[in-house]
């Protein structure tokens, strides 16, 4: 998904008070960067992949400071980050991934998933004994997570994800809330879902995605029925906590008061036999609204306190030098790239874009986002901590000239420069360039430096700086405005299947006239076909493989220019023992993490 | 002579102005009898009313250097405190001022204005200062006083405002009230009724009346003796009937021809005093009137005139270096219907040097 | 008087359904997200987000669901339901009004009080010593944006992150009738942020219109009268507060319409804020519902000041 929530509130304003909280915050991060062995590295703080998962202390109630407020808190429509800290405290899908990894475990599934009939029909068994939160109080059964999954059709859920992942389910495409044909439920604890493509492998991994966590039908009907859906104000749960409600079942001004809180208690009805989480704490609160340089040092200086989101530049180089055992920097918190558009104007010849790649000074853009303790001179598009990252060439990526400095390289972009027809080394066509970019930090130094880089390489441009949610609504995501350069954009995966960074992104059938994702409109016949195979391979093994070849092809055809690879860096409070989860950019999971 | 009410010796009143000192008031001297009106009369600009807001210590705020004296009832009214004269303000002494629309509280109703001047002074109760108030507007002449009292000064015409100005001076029966341009604001007619009042109160009340104004018409209606100020000095005092029968000052002179008359020709051209008053930072030397007078002599630019007694009648005093014969002469030559240049010639025909 | 406020009232309420109609062209038609995209999130298939559009109502035509909100609005008082939260907007809005009305009036009783008192001061002693040192102070005041000011003080003050550890931090903030004291203390450093630029505005305001009424002819007669010089300034400040009362109505007004800036530094869960995380979500219902609200508010104020405009000057009471 785009990964759209950067820097918040704070804007320019913040600015102003940066001046005062960087006091003592001058020096750049310290960390190292990449090191040689390929491993991407985490400058020596905490990381999810080297974090204790037991052992910690039971009891307390950990305080979560959130300046954003919550999108959507309801399981079948839930895609924004932030919202994820409560859905997956509160919700079990059939398959999770735990905080160190991003291999799915069986959750409310007992094993893993069977992808039989040439990968046209997945089965998946569920465990015995796991119940509803009061008051729905009864045992969880197939046909609950098969009405989940049917609710994501309904308009008035409208489930994100929905058509990407479970349309090839035999009747999903006309389905509208209503039971899917596809999807069946031999008994309670089996499901089966009948696809019309092989695409077994593709349905199976999205099962760690909320939509499959079990919503009971008869409970739920009514509130499906309000457009929107009031499902949320209401829901249940079946993970460790839920959200605090009343005997009715309403959370809406108790567990959840928009705008200003949320509070999770334990849920009395989890049977902690049935899962692999400890939840340590009693209660999580959390509380919204604020701004993210007051948050970042109340969390800081504070005990039992974390903030969910990432914290400003100033505040991560505040805690990396001053409170160390706090930071936490996770890898694979999504990548940035610049889409150039393929398909119209200078940047459909494929040789300016090599030239712009190579005068790109990536290090330059990744120092504007904070540097090595955040950032990663990005080589291709396939990030950290996504299946096939190794095999599409890990650190250092594609071996092609204009990939192999990432300073930026003069000498080989005027090479491409005069492949492109420009004997001079520079742009002398006539067309002024449209760029887009965000006008928020740290986007709009990054955009300034491509400016820059643009008119260095002799190009007339005309920048443009405004809010994100409008570069994308109404520039960078619509085809006919026809933007040459998009150096804001930014992806961040599903889920770890290499197909959620690049089909989307990349393939030429997924453009669509607005909200367009695939932001350099790149439409090659030959990857096309490569993608539509690569979606039907099964196997952990040959998905890596059959993308990584596709990465390599759009690194040869220098489609868009990565140049991060984000880490996220999360803060806590000096008596919390936080636990990040390596699948969401590092961020606190309340299922695992203790206080001292 | 019985002992004057008020007694001004000397006075002068300094201002730091932007371009230099102002002179406002330069060695002015005057008194003031019970019982009698005293007018002051002179342009704008001549220091009138300054030197009563100086009697009053209302100029001391404006960062004023004062020097002189006032004897009021025995004590200096320029060395005594600000509490001092605060008790003596609205109290012994009163002032009425020209314009009574900004001169009035616009947001307090006119009887709290007048309850308050009464308060101030004397021990009352709300209820009786509110019935004196009734009978102040009664005593003034404003109809319906019962109600009216609850009123703004917006909700009264100019005269009665006027009217209700008087009212509040007189709250504490002065023993004198000084009236700076009373009627200047109003309306001829109004202007009648006023002066009137005013002469009616002071029957009544036995008190000095000082008024000040730039109107000769005023003067002859009310005042019992004159003043005559130019250029912030006293130019020339004696009794009314002196004044208007044989003035001694040039100036006076030039006043009293260029009022026009009912029964002079129709064709007469009015006889104005040539020339525009002088500046009070840098006053003309000597005779602060010599670049206006007609009958200018060089030893009047380097010599101070000072007010001496005309030979006939000590209480009439005047500064001028003329001869007072010469003055006499003159004067018959202007009552005749000559021009000051005639006149001039007539008087001097070898042109004393 | 009756006759005028009814007329006054109506014609407000005239003027709420233009801003009404204008908000609502507004959000549609420029170019901020569509509610309906933002919430397709990623997979933004036309058939999806017209589905999620006729689900919101947003595909009937632009007069057909401004007629239906009005009608919501004016005859059921109902303002619609946030696109996410699916909360009503009234509760919403009345949930949040008791902060900003305490973070409002508090402030305003400061800055009133600081304001005039220093200005009425400083008026009397001008060109002091501590007439320029307050008159430089309060440009210092009026010129910080309230944003950075509320961050020093926090910086400064907080007991959680402030360097003296006084006042409590942001987010503290509870309701009067949970904790009457943490609701006051936790918000004195907002209501001193709020008021300082006010209050620095007002003493200078004050300072000006006293300077002049104590030029005035009726101060002058007041003195003559024997009045002592504490009751001549009394009647001074009483005609020289006059345009100071309408610029006080006014912009209590304005500011019961959200003080987005102190609410977001301090973390006061108002109006204000409720405004603003609309307008980034483009969450339609909740943003007219605030700026009615904010309306509503500056048309009242503009009555109320009006009315008793005339109480303090009877001279207006003709026109």
């Amino acid at each position: 998904m785009k990964s759209i929530r950067t820097a918040g509130g704070a804007g320019l304003l913040a600015a102003l008070a940066l001046a005062l909280a960087a006091c003592g915050s001058s020096s750049s991060g310290s960390s190292t960067g990449a090191s040689a062995s390929g491993v991407i590295s985490t400058g020596g703080f905490q990381t999810p992949t080297k974090q204790s998962l037991t052992g910690g202390k039971r009891g307390g109630t950990l305080e979560v400071l959130d300046e954003s407020e919550f999108e959507h808190l309801d399981p079948g429509i839930a895609y924004y980050s932030l919202d994820y800290e409560v859905v997956f405290a509160t919700q079990r899908p059939l398959y999770s991934q735990k905080p160190n990894s991003t291999e799915p475990s069986p959750d409310m599934a007992s094993g893993p998933p069977e992808i039989t009939n040439g990968a046209k029909t997945v089965t998946v068994h569920m465990k015995e004994g796991i119940r509803f939160s009061p008051p729905v109080n009864r045992e969880v059964t197939s046909e609950d997570v098969a009405y989940a999954i049917e609710r994501g059709a309904n308009p008035n859920v409208a489930n994100p994800y929905f058509t990407s992942y479970f349309k090839s389910i035999e009747g999903a495409a006309t389905a509208k809330g209503g039971p899917i044909k596809g999807i069946e439920t031999p008994n309670k604890h089996t499901i089966v879902f009948h696809l019309d493509e092989p695409k077994g492998q593709l349905v199976a991994d999205a099962l760690v995605l909320p939509l499959s966590a079990a919503v009971p039908k008869e409970y739920t009907e009514k509130f499906d029925k309000s457009r929107p859906s009031d499902y949320a104000n209401y829901q249940v749960a079946t993970g460790p906590y839920m959200l605090e409600n009343n005997a009715e079942g309403k959370v809406l001004g108790i567990g959840y008061v928009p705008g200003k809180s949320a509070t999770l208690v334990r849920n009395p009805n989890w049977n902690p036999k049935t899962d692999f989480r400890p939840a340590y704490l009693n209660e999580i609160d959390i509380k919204v609204g604020g701004t993210k340089t007051v948050i970042g040092r109340q969390v800081l200086e504070g005990a039992n306190v974390v903030e969910n989101e990432e914290p400003v530049q100033s505040i991560v180089k505040l805690a990396a030098e001053h409170y160390k055992s706090q930071l936490e920097i996770s890898p694979g918190a999504g990548s940035h790239y610049i889409a150039v558009d393929n398909k119209v104007g200078p940047f459909s010849n494929i040789n300016l874009r090599k030239a712009f790649w190579a005068a790109l000074d990536r290090t330059a853009l990744d120092k504007a986002r904070g540097g090595e303790l955040v950032t990663n001179v990005a080589t291709h598009f396939i990030y950290p901590t996504i299946n096939g990252f190794e095999q599409a060439g890990g650190p250092a990526g594609l071996k092609v000239d204009y990939n192999e400095h990432p300073e930026g390289d003069v000498a080989v972009a005027e090479k491409y420069m005069k492949l492109a027809g420009y004997p001079s080394g520079k742009y002398t066509g006539g067309k002024t360039l449209q760029v887009v970019g965000s006008s928020n930090a740290p986007e709009k130094e990054d955009a300034e430096i491509v400016n820059q880089t643009l008119e260095k390489l002799g190009f007339t441009t005309k920048l443009t700086l405004v809010e994100q949610s409008t570069m994308y609504d109404k520039y960078c995501g619509v085809p006919k405005e026809e933007i040459d350069v998009c150096p804001s954009v930014a992806w961040i995966a599903d889920f770890s299947d290499p197909q959620t960074v690049l089909d989307i992104t990349f393939n030429g059938n997924d453009i669509v006239p607005i909200d367009n994702d695939n932001w350099s409109q790149t439409n090659v016949a030959k990857l096309n076909k490569a993608m539509a195979a690569a979606e039907l391979a099964t196997g952990k093994e040959a998905q890596a493989n059959a993308w990584a070849k596709i990465d390599d092809e759009l690194v040869e055809d220098a489609a868009a220019i990565p140049f991060d690879w984000d880490k996220q860096a999360n803060i806590e409070g000096k008596d919390v023992d936080g636990v990040g989860d390596l699948w969401d950019s590092g961020e606190w999971d309340y299922s695992y993490t203790s206080l001292k | 002579m019985t002992e004057p009410l008020l007694r001004v010796e000397d006075l002068r009143v300094e201002f730091a102005g932007e371009d230099g000192v102002v002179y406002a008031v330069d060695g002015v001297s005057y008194e003031v009898h019970g019982g009698r009106t005293l007018g002051i009369v002179g342009e704008s600009g001549s220091g009138k009313t300054v030197s009563s807001l100086t009697t009053l210590g209302l100029t001391r705020r404006q960062g004023a250097r004062i020097s002189g004296r006032i004897m009021f009832e025995g004590k200096d009214l320029v060395a005594l405190s600000e509490d001092e004269l605060r008790r003596i303000r609205g109290n012994d002494i009163a002032m009425v001022f020209q314009d009574p629309l900004s001169s009035l509280h616009p947001l307090y109703k006119v009887g709290r204005q007048l309850t308050e001047a009464v308060r101030a002074h004397r021990e009352v109760s709300k209820a009786k200062a509110r019935e004196r108030a009734v009978e102040l507007l009664d005593l003034v002449g404003i109809p319906d006083p019962a109600r009216r009292v609850d009123e703004y000064p917006h909700e009264f015409s100019g005269g009665m405002r006027q009217r209700v100005m008087i009212a509040m001076a007189l709250a504490n029966e002065p023993r004198l009230l000084i009236a700076d341009e009373p009627t200047t604001a109003l309306d001829v007619t109004v202007q009648a009724q006023i002066l009137a009042l005013m002469e009616r109160l002071q029957r009544e009340l036995g008190m000095a009346i000082v008024i000040i104004t730039h109107d000769l018409g005023v003067i002859a209606e009310m005042a019992d003796d004159i003043a005559v100020m130019y250029a912030g000095r006293i130019v020339e005092t004696a009794s009314a009937a002196r004044v208007f029968a044989a003035p001694e000052h040039p100036y006076t002179w030039g006043l009293l021809k260029s009022i026009p008359r009912l029964d002079g020709p129709r064709e007469a051209d009015l006889v104005p005093i040539p020339g525009t008053p002088p500046s009070l930072v840098h006053p003309p030397s000597g005779c602060h009137f010599h670049p206006r007078c007609p009958y200018v002599q060089p030893e009047h630019t380097r010599i101070d005139p000072a007010l001496e007694p005309v030979a006939d009648d000590p209480g009439h005093h005047v500064a001028c270096l003329l001869e007072s014969d010469v003055r006499r002469r003159l004067w018959q030559q202007l009552g005749a219907g000559r021009t000051p240049a005639q006149a001039l010639a007539a008087v001097s025909p070898g042109a004393p040097a | 008087m009756i006759r005028y406020v009814i007329r006054r009232l109506l014609w407000g309420v005239a003027l709420l359904i233009i801003v009404a109609a204008l908000t609502f062209v507004l959000f549609r038609v420029l170019p901020t997200g569509n509610p309906a995209v933002l919430r397709a999130g990623k997979d933004p298939q036309p058939r999806l987000i017209k589905e999620i559009e006729a689900v919101l109502g947003l595909n009937k035509p632009l007069i057909v669901q401004f007629w239906d909100y009005l009608k919501e609005v004016f005859l059921h008082f109902n303002l619609g339901y946030s696109y996410y939260s699916s909360e009503s907007v009234r509760s919403l809005i009345a949930e949040r009004l008791p902060e900003t009305l305490s973070l409002t009036i508090g402030a305003a009783v400061l800055w009133l009080v600081g304001g005039l008192s220093v200005g009425i001061v400083s008026a009397l002693r001008r060109h002091s010593f501590l007439d320029r040192a307050t008159m430089g102070t309060s440009l210092v005041l009026i010129s910080a944006p309230e944003f950075w000011l509320g961050l020093i003080f926090l910086y400064l003050f907080s007991s959680d992150i402030g360097r003296f550890k006084i006042f409590p931090g942001a987010g503290s903030y509870v309701g009067i009738t949970s904790d009457p004291w943490k609701w006051f203390t936790s918000l004195i450093m907002p209501w001193v942020v709020l008021a300082a630029g006010s209050a620095a505005v007002y003493a200078r305001l004050m300072r000006g219109s006293l300077s002049e009424t104590m030029r005035e002819d009726y101060i002058r007669t007041a003195r003559a009268k024997g009045l002592p010089e504490r009751q001549v300034v009394r009647q001074g400040v009483r005609a020289a507060i006059n345009p100071l009362f309408t610029l006080f109505g006014l912009e209590v007004g304005v500011l019961l319409g959200g003080t987005v800036l102190v609410e977001t530094v301090f973390n006061i869960p108002g109006i204000g804020r409720l405004a603003y995380s609309a307008i980034t979500s483009s969450d339609f219902p909740i943003i007219q519902g605030t700026v009615l609200l904010a309306a509503l508010f500056i048309i009242l104020a503009n009555i109320v000041v009006d009315v008793v405009y005339a109480y303090l000057d009877p001279r207006v009471r003709y026109s």
